[in-house]
């Protein structure tokens, strides 16, 4: 279909250049004949035959027709018969038809006709559609040519081209049977089909590690859980094996429903971070005033940092109001303070402060614990991640990857950094609104 | 199965796996509770419109008819049965959707059968709301105006947070609270922490409430949850 239109417009093409190569000889025609007719009356009247003989030999491609005839229409002298009917006398050159040669061909020629003083009418002419001819059979010629060859271009690139989209299908339906690892192919080439093959293959890489990481966190959950049911089932064994009296079975009993208890959180904590990761909360998204959140959470952890020894100030001045979820923004900052209280060791400071940064509202809390190393502080945020020292306690490790999850859905911004003097201090900036 | 005794509350419960229902009747049965059970969720619907339950427990999914489908129906009937909502699904967003079909209560499987027992006792015995100005148990005093709490002659320092426990627990007394109730009511926090928060703000409130010689109001049940009961 490109290849018709491609022929159509070469058509068109060779089409405007005949007319405009005929326009233009023909108005160099008119010029020359006109400024030809004007030496004619210059010249005295005996002169006029030679003069016009001369025009008509000089050069022959100059003017082709001449002639000298009486005022009723008699020759005197040149190389026409008669006067062109058509031909305007005394008018501007223009294009007629004259009637030439022995076999009165008719033939169209710019003329120019002069009725000389004495009566006499001059006529010149000159042929410009013979070199316009001579164009247009040499147009004529390469369009052929031209046609086959556009034609044929656009055959080969269309067969290129579904070759190519072969190509890549194939590849596609491979990739979508499952084998992530192949890529479209490129040929190094710089045309659209590579460019696009280069972004669709990044995005296939994208998306195979991201496959990966989702595969190594169910081998890490299926550890986790494995290890929690591993001494569920091993308890009851025990338990069924030795206990000596009812009691001792029901304590065994007891610590098996822990660690069944245990499991199933891990699971409920995965379930959340995939719904919230799936965005299917932005329903319950409002207006949330920061200040009396942060008086509440710290008022519900107060009593827990008291009995640790730890001091647990909450320092929120002024007023915020940010976009979001209340529930989960509760959990995501109670979550850091559930930390800090874990973490931090008797005698130490735990601070729930609310700054105001370039227009932001910035939720921080800092801690004196023991604080967190530059290169945990990328992975903590990856689900399960539990730095060494805290895999010892209770807890699942789950803690941060639900704020982490809890803070891009709100496309808040989550920074955890070792604070000033010692311990951790993590922040969630939020955008404001009033 | 036990003669029907028309001080027994009575229950409905709909579910279709036959060992959860089982579990369930045997322990509803041993707290005193006379149990119906329908296996689906049609036979459900009629039992629940021609029988005369105090209240329900309908499971979300079930064969043939959705249980939220159930609850909005009978609703859209006029029958205000109080209905405990149990589901595998545990997302808030299910949670939200099973409150607003009609649902009272909301519990996700797997459930430990106290919070069970707990939620129903809670659902038939509706605390006592009222413009009270006032709640007493026993010698304690709570003015809601005032905001003071008094037990017999001595007052009783609270903060507001424990003074929401206590009225919370006051307005349902003698009956088993369990931490997950109490955190999803007092502090509407719906995700249980990991640090023991309920057992530490309790027992600062006890400290208040409780100091001996006086006999202890508020009661721990190992394992299952909190009550507050008139001594004596």
């Amino acid at each position: 279909m490109v290849a018709g239109m491609f022929a159509i417009f070469i058509v068109l093409l060779f089409a405007v250049v005949y007319w405009r190569t005929e326009r233009y000889l023909a108005t160099r025609a008119d010029g020359v004949i006109t400024m030809q007719a004007q030496t004619l009356e210059s010249v005295p009247p005996q002169q006029w035959s030679s003069v016009l003989s001369q025009f008509l030999q000089q050069n022959p491609l100059a003017v082709e027709y001449a002639g000298l005839f009486t005022s009723d229409g008699k020759r005197i002298s040149g190389n026409l018969e008669q006067v062109p009917a058509d031909l305007q006398i005394d008018g501007p050159a223009q294009r007629s038809q004259f009637t030439v040669g022995p076999g009165s061909a008719q033939e169209v020629v710019q003329g120019i006709a002069r009725r000389l003083p004495n009566g006499n009418v001059a006529v010149i002419g000159r042929k410009t559609i013979d070199i316009a001819e001579i164009v247009a059979e040499t147009l004529a010629l390469g369009i052929i040519p031209a046609l086959c060859l556009s034609i044929a271009a656009g055959a080969i690139l269309s067969i290129r081209a579904q070759r190519r989209v072969g190509e890549v299908n194939e590849r596609v339906q491979r990739i979508i049977a499952g084998d992530l690892r192949q890529r479209l192919p490129t040929r190094g080439g710089d045309d659209p089909f590579d460019k696009l093959a280069s972004i669709v293959n990044m995005m296939l890489t994208n998306i195979e590690s991201l496959i990966e990481e989702i595969a190594g966190v169910g081998d890490d959950i299926a550890h986790d859980l494995r290890t929690p049911l591993t001494r569920v089932r091993a308890r009851l064994e025990r338990g069924r094996e030795h206990a000596a009296t009812l009691e001792e079975l029901g304590s065994a009993v007891d610590h098996a429903i822990a660690g069944l208890d245990q499991s199933l959180a891990i699971v409920t904590a995965l379930l959340r971070i995939a719904e919230i990761e799936h965005a299917r909360r932005l329903e319950g998204f409002g207006q949330i005033p920061l200040i009396p959140l942060l008086h509440e959470i710290g008022d519900l952890y107060e009593p827990i940092a008291e009995d640790k020894g730890v001091a647990l100030r909450v320092d929120a001045p002024g007023e915020a109001i940010v976009h979001g979820d209340r529930d989960l923004l509760f959990e995501a900052v109670a979550n850091l303070v559930d930390n800090a209280v874990k973490f931090t060791p008797e005698g130490g400071r735990i601070e729930l402060v609310l700054l105001h940064r370039k227009g932001e509202a910035v939720i921080r809390v800092n801690d004196t614990g023991p604080g967190i190393s530059e290169s945990e502080i990328k992975a903590v945020t990856k689900r399960f991640y539990r730095s060494d020292k805290s895999r010892g306690s209770k807890g699942l490790g789950l803690g941060l990857s639900l704020v982490a999850a809890i803070v891009k859905l709100h496309n808040f911004h989550l920074t955890i950094t070792p604070g000033t003097v010692s311990g951790c201090s993590a922040e969630i900036i939020c955008p404001q609104i009033h | 199965m036990a003669p029907r005794n028309e001080s027994m509350p009575r229950l409905l419960l709909i579910e279709d796996d036959r060992e959860t229902a089982d579990e369930i009747r045997a322990e509803l049965i041993e707290h005193g509770f006379d149990v119906d059970w329908a296996a689906n969720g049609i036979e459900g619907l009629d039992m629940a419109r021609s029988g005369r339950a105090d209240a329900m427990i309908v499971d979300r999914l079930l064969p043939g008819i959705d249980g939220l489908t159930i609850i909005e129906a009978l609703r859209f009937e006029g029958k205000g049965t109080p209905v405990l909502v149990l589901s595998a699904l545990g997302a808030v967003d299910d949670r939200v959707r099973g409150l607003r079909a009609g649902g009272d209560d909301y519990l996700t499987k797997p459930f430990a059968m106290v919070e069970l027992v707990a939620r129903i006792q809670a659902l038939l015995r509706r605390p006592a709301e009222g413009p009270d100005a006032v709640l007493q148990v026993g010698p304690l005093k709570l003015d809601l105006i005032a905001r003071t709490a008094k037990r017999g002659e001595r007052s009783i320092d609270l903060l507001p947070r424990e003074f929401r426990l206590l009225e919370y627990m006051m307005r349902r007394k003698d009956q088993m609270l369990t931490r997950a109730m109490l955190l999803e009511e007092v502090w509407n926090y719906k995700f249980v922490p990991e640090t023991n928060l309920v057992d530490v703000h309790m027992g600062r409130l006890r400290r208040k409430v409780d100091q001996p010689p006086e006999p202890p109001m508020i009661h721990n049940v190992r394992g299952m949850g909190f009550v507050i009961r008139a001594p004596g």
